[in-house]
């Protein structure tokens, strides 16, 4: 293991650390100009410096500041070289794990995917409980993959049988896994357990073929992410996000417009926005709110991170790291009278982290069915 | 050993570190002064020990016969050694039945005695019922607590059973009676098991997982935690909190419930002025009983609690904390 | 150090429905797990193995279902398994049970350490451990949190109490239950996954237990169940009130008496 010194001892190469990177990322790239250490949004309250991170990781060293990590990706979007600095992350992290020096509650969290197929820990039974009186058409080949926010989180299920009443309007035929579907494994991947991300996404895969799924619509940005990356991986179907799969229903005409009067600004997730550049389905969904939209300045590719992603949510984060709370406040300094967004994890990150702000959170499907309706 | 009626209903007292009785001895000799007059048979309380003052104070509690084992190697609790002197008395006496309290210590001699005496042991009952001559049924909780079972040992005897503390009332004390037999056990080094090495007293640190009453404060309280810790007090209970509260520095970290926080398991908790997201409600889902108190009908909290009530919190508060000290 | 940990596989407690008119239980349609103080247990032998060297075996009983569950400690980090499966050992309440995992115990032969867990999941009666313990005439610690080695052959064992924290010295062979919560299991190995699945998981018989028929299973269990009932339907009882202050203190206090916790 490299040493960082203070005195002359010599510094030792991990080699095992640098081949794993050297297999997985393209970290050979980097030529340590620093734009990334600027870009990144926990330089400002935090000592962590990404280029720094980088370095180490080409010694073979990892820097304890890995965990702190969002993969909110302004990273990669501004490196000159196109280095992949997520992916670093994970791999570093995926290192942790051989020595289990990884932080407290994560090991809980993995048994709890691998054993209840979900990340909360309560029963795989109660995962269709979302339904209440909501009818899912249960059949064709396009499959609504709720994921375990809107399963089991009273505040995202909302989101689940908003969607999923978008998608009755629209008169779509799909279906749903109901208690047979498991954890897309995105925690796993973000917190750098490759192999128990790859196992979930192979449960998954099996059911969708036993299903005769060919179609994919995911509700989370994080399990649209994570789906892509792994069913493309085993061969498995197509996968697009809720906002994209209703915004091309727009032109059937099947969705009225709504009358709703107001002003409301709209937060890109980083999975939905950087890592997959999809900006413009959500908003044509908001268009048809009636509201008006007013962006805030740090928009699109420059939207600041809720800080729920890298596993995040199952971190604690000290008040003055959140960047949550400061994405809140930039949001109610539009003067909208809404902030809307299309991701369970910012959604609960913003309720809980808002701080005096007062602006009320609402997801875009939520927005469109009427929020007293969902 | 066949079903036979010979010796009568025995009680292990168990004593803590000054001496005195754990309170579940007590009220399990209590529940055994009725029995014993039900069946017609002698209620002994067993003591160990390595002083022989013990008596005077179970005298008090209407036995027929105190029986005191001392002995220097008795000095502190060992399930071995305690096993093999109350064995020994046993196996002289024939009672037919050995009730003990589910303390840890309970547990620790209860498991041990059993195999000494080849006999049947029905642990932590929540309720103890008579079936026809001297056939004990003891309903004992599982799989999470959704399902009791009875659970008898209809040949064997001893019939023993470790009581749940709180399960039976504590006896009113009475002027003393029963005769008291004090007995040195034959036993060795060997028959020691554990040596303590030290102790910590409780109190030393916050252990949320293990308290059986715990009251939460969160955002509701609007950091009135003063009101929370008297309720904690009167009902014998630990304060926890959300990170609404925690991150507004009305409580310490530690006391912090919930997914990244602490998990626990109370047998009940009062959550106050908390809204219930799920990240908090996954602290509680093993609650025995929630009673939740909240200004909004819509709080997610209410879809987690047994008993919910809808209303500001410090009325709430004040009013709970008279009837309690009314109690 | 040879350690070995006790393991059940217990049905997932919020799947197993008990028939109210049979008054029988119904596991068949319960998925199972490991019994969640048993990783703590094997957390346990495993970090003492790993700081003290050793080898740990898990050693479970019950039917041949058991197996792959087995494997999976062994992915976790265990070296090798045995399974105690006969229809003999079936019907075993907690005398027959630590009976004859004491018997495989004492085949395995040389075994300085025995871990458990402090209770299950489905019969939570934590009466194991300290059976098993006086069936070999070894030494015991229940409710343990921490484990280290102490000097000539002794180990060190916390236990946690209502009182307090007691640390005790045993000598070896020693038999030691753990509390819930008192590591954190470290996750399985993946990479170990291949040693897991190929891996000869012993299954021993009643004729190769060659213990004394009269403590086995149904004919060497004293205890019987004698009925069954359903404590609380699944779920919160949901009942909110909009009532005055002192209403709503009355109700509470009814609810908090209902628990039974009236003293300290």
């Amino acid at each position: 293991m490299a040493q960082a010194s203070e005195t002359n001892a010599p510094v030792r190469f991990d080699d095992e650390t640098w081949e794993a990177l050297a297999a997985s990322t393209n970290a050979n790239l980097c030529f340590q100009c620093g734009t990334c250490t600027a870009a990144c949004p926990l330089a400002d309250n935090t000592q962590m410096r990404v280029r720094r991170l980088v370095r180490e990781a080409q010694f073979g060293e990892t820097d304890p500041f890995v965990w702190k990590c969002m993969t909110c990706a302004e990273c990669n979007a501004s490196c000159p070289r196109g280095v992949d600095i997520v992916s670093i992350v994970r791999t570093l992290r995926g290192r942790q794990w051989r020595t289990r020096d990884v932080p407290k509650g994560l090991p809980t969290l993995l048994w709890g995917m691998y054993s209840d197929g979900n990340t909360f820990r309560l029963p795989p039974k109660q995962r269709a409980s979302w339904m209440q009186d909501v009818k899912v058409p249960g059949k064709g080949s396009t499959l609504l993959f709720v994921g375990c926010a809107a399963s089991y989180d009273p505040r995202a299920q909302r989101i689940a049988r908003s969607v999923a009443t978008l998608l009755n309007r629209a008169g779509v035929e799909y279906q749903v896994l109901g208690n047979d579907e498991v954890c897309c494994g995105e925690a796993a991947r973000s917190v750098g357990h490759d192999a128990l991300f790859r196992d979930l996404q192979q449960r998954n895969t099996d059911t969708f073929h036993q299903r005769g799924v060919e179609r994919v619509i995911a509700i989370s940005p994080h399990s649209f992410d994570a789906l892509k990356a792994g069913q493309s991986a085993n061969g498995g179907p197509e996968v697009v996000h809720y906002t994209q799969a209703i915004a091309e229903l727009l032109d059937s005409g099947k969705l009225g417009k709504s009358s709703e009067k107001g002003t409301v600004t709209y937060h890109d997730p980083c999975y939905l926005g950087r890592h997959n550049g999809v900006y413009e389905a959500p908003r044509r969904l908001l268009e048809l709110s009636g509201l008006k939209v007013v962006e805030m300045g740090n928009t699109r590719g420059q939207a600041l991170c809720c800080g729920g992603g890298g596993g995040r949510m199952w971190m604690e984060t000290d008040p003055p790291e959140r960047t949550g709370t400061r994405r809140v406040k930039e949001a109610a300094g539009t003067g909208a009278e809404l902030l809307a967004t299309s991701c369970p994890y910012c959604i609960s990150v913003f309720e809980s982290e808002r701080g005096s702000e007062t602006i009320p959170v609402t997801d875009v499907a939520e927005l469109l069915v009427g929020r007293a309706k969902a | 050993m066949v079903a036979t009626d010979e010796g009568g209903l025995w009680v292990y007292a168990e004593r803590r570190n000054d001496g005195s009785f754990t309170p579940v001895s007590l009220e399990i000799l209590g529940k055994a002064r009725e029995l014993a007059r039900k069946l017609s048979v002698e209620l002994t309380v067993v003591t160990v020990g390595a002083d022989g003052h013990a008596a005077a104070e179970l005298r008090k509690y209407g036995p027929d016969h105190v029986l005191e084992l001392v002995h220097p190697l008795l000095a502190r609790h060992d399930g071995k050694a305690y096993a093999t002197a109350i064995a020994a008395e046993v196996h002289k006496a024939h009672p037919s039945t050995l009730l003990l309290g589910a303390t840890r210590n309970g547990q620790d001699l209860a498991g041990r005695l059993a195999v000494q005496l080849r006999t049947g042991l029905t642990a932590h009952v929540t309720s103890l019922e008579l079936e026809g001559k001297d056939q004990l049924v003891g309903w004992v909780p599982g799989f999470g607590g959704g399902i009791e079972a009875g659970i008898t040992c209809p040949v064997k005897r001893p019939q023993m059973v470790t009581v749940r503390p709180g399960v039976f009332p504590l006896p009113a004390e009475g002027p003393p009676v029963g005769d008291v037999t004090t007995v040195t056990p034959h036993l060795s080094e060997k028959d020691v098991g554990m040596h303590r090495v030290s102790f910590e007293p409780k109190g030393s640190s916050i252990d949320l997982t293990r308290a059986d009453v715990i009251i939460v404060g969160g955002r509701g309280t609007g950091g009135n935690f003063g009101r929370i810790e008297e309720l904690a007090h009167a009902l014998g209970g630990e304060v926890g909190a959300t990170r609404v509260a925690t991150d507004a520095g009305w409580v310490d970290r530690d006391r912090m419930i919930g997914q990244t926080g602490v998990i626990t398991r109370p047998k009940l908790v009062l959550v106050l002025g908390v809204s219930g997201a799920v990240q908090f409600t996954v602290g509680i889902e093993g609650a025995g009983t929630v009673v939740a108190v909240n200004r909004d009908p819509q709080a997610p909290i209410f879809d987690h609690a047994d008993l919910g009530i809808v209303g500001d919190l410090a009325p709430v508060v004040e009013s709970l904390l008279r009837a309690l000290g009314e109690a | 150090m040879r350690i070995v940990v006790c393991l059940k596989v217990v049905p997932r407690p919020e799947e197993v429905k008990v028939d109210l008119e049979t008054k029988m239980l119904d596991r068949a349609g319960a998925r199972s797990v490991i019994n969640a103080s048993d990783l703590n247990a094997l957390e346990t032998a495993l970090a003492y193995r790993d700081a003290h060297g050793g080898t740990v075996t898990v050693l479970s009983m019950g039917p041949p279902q058991f197996e792959p569950y087995l494997r999976v400690a062994l992915a976790v980090g265990a070296d090798d398994a045995i399974l105690l499966s006969d229809r003999a050992f079936g019907g075993a309440d907690t005398l027959a049970t630590s009976y004859t995992l004491a018997a495989g115990i004492r085949k395995i032969g040389h075994v300085d350490l025995v871990i458990c867990g402090e209770e299950s999941s489905d019969g939570g009666t934590s009466q194991v451990p300290p059976s098993i313990a006086e069936w070999l005439d070894a030494s015991q610690a229940t409710y343990v949190e921490r484990l280290v080695p102490g000097t000539h052959g002794t180990v060190h064992a916390t236990r946690v109490l209502e009182e307090g924290k007691e640390t005790v010295e045993l000598s070896v062979p020693t038999v030691v239950s753990v509390v819930v919560g008192s590591n954190e299991p470290r996750f399985l190995d993946y990479d170990r996954w291949a040693f897991a699945q190929s891996a000869k998981v012993l299954v021993w018989n009643e004729k190769e237990l060659a213990g004394d028929p009269q403590y086995l299973g149904l004919k060497g269990s004293p205890t019987a169940v004698a009925g069954l009932r359903e404590v609380k339907k699944a779920g919160r009882r949901h009942e909110t009130l909009t009532v005055t202050p002192d209403e709503a203190a009355a109700r509470i206090k009814a609810e908090i008496d209902r628990t039974r916790l009236a003293r300290s």
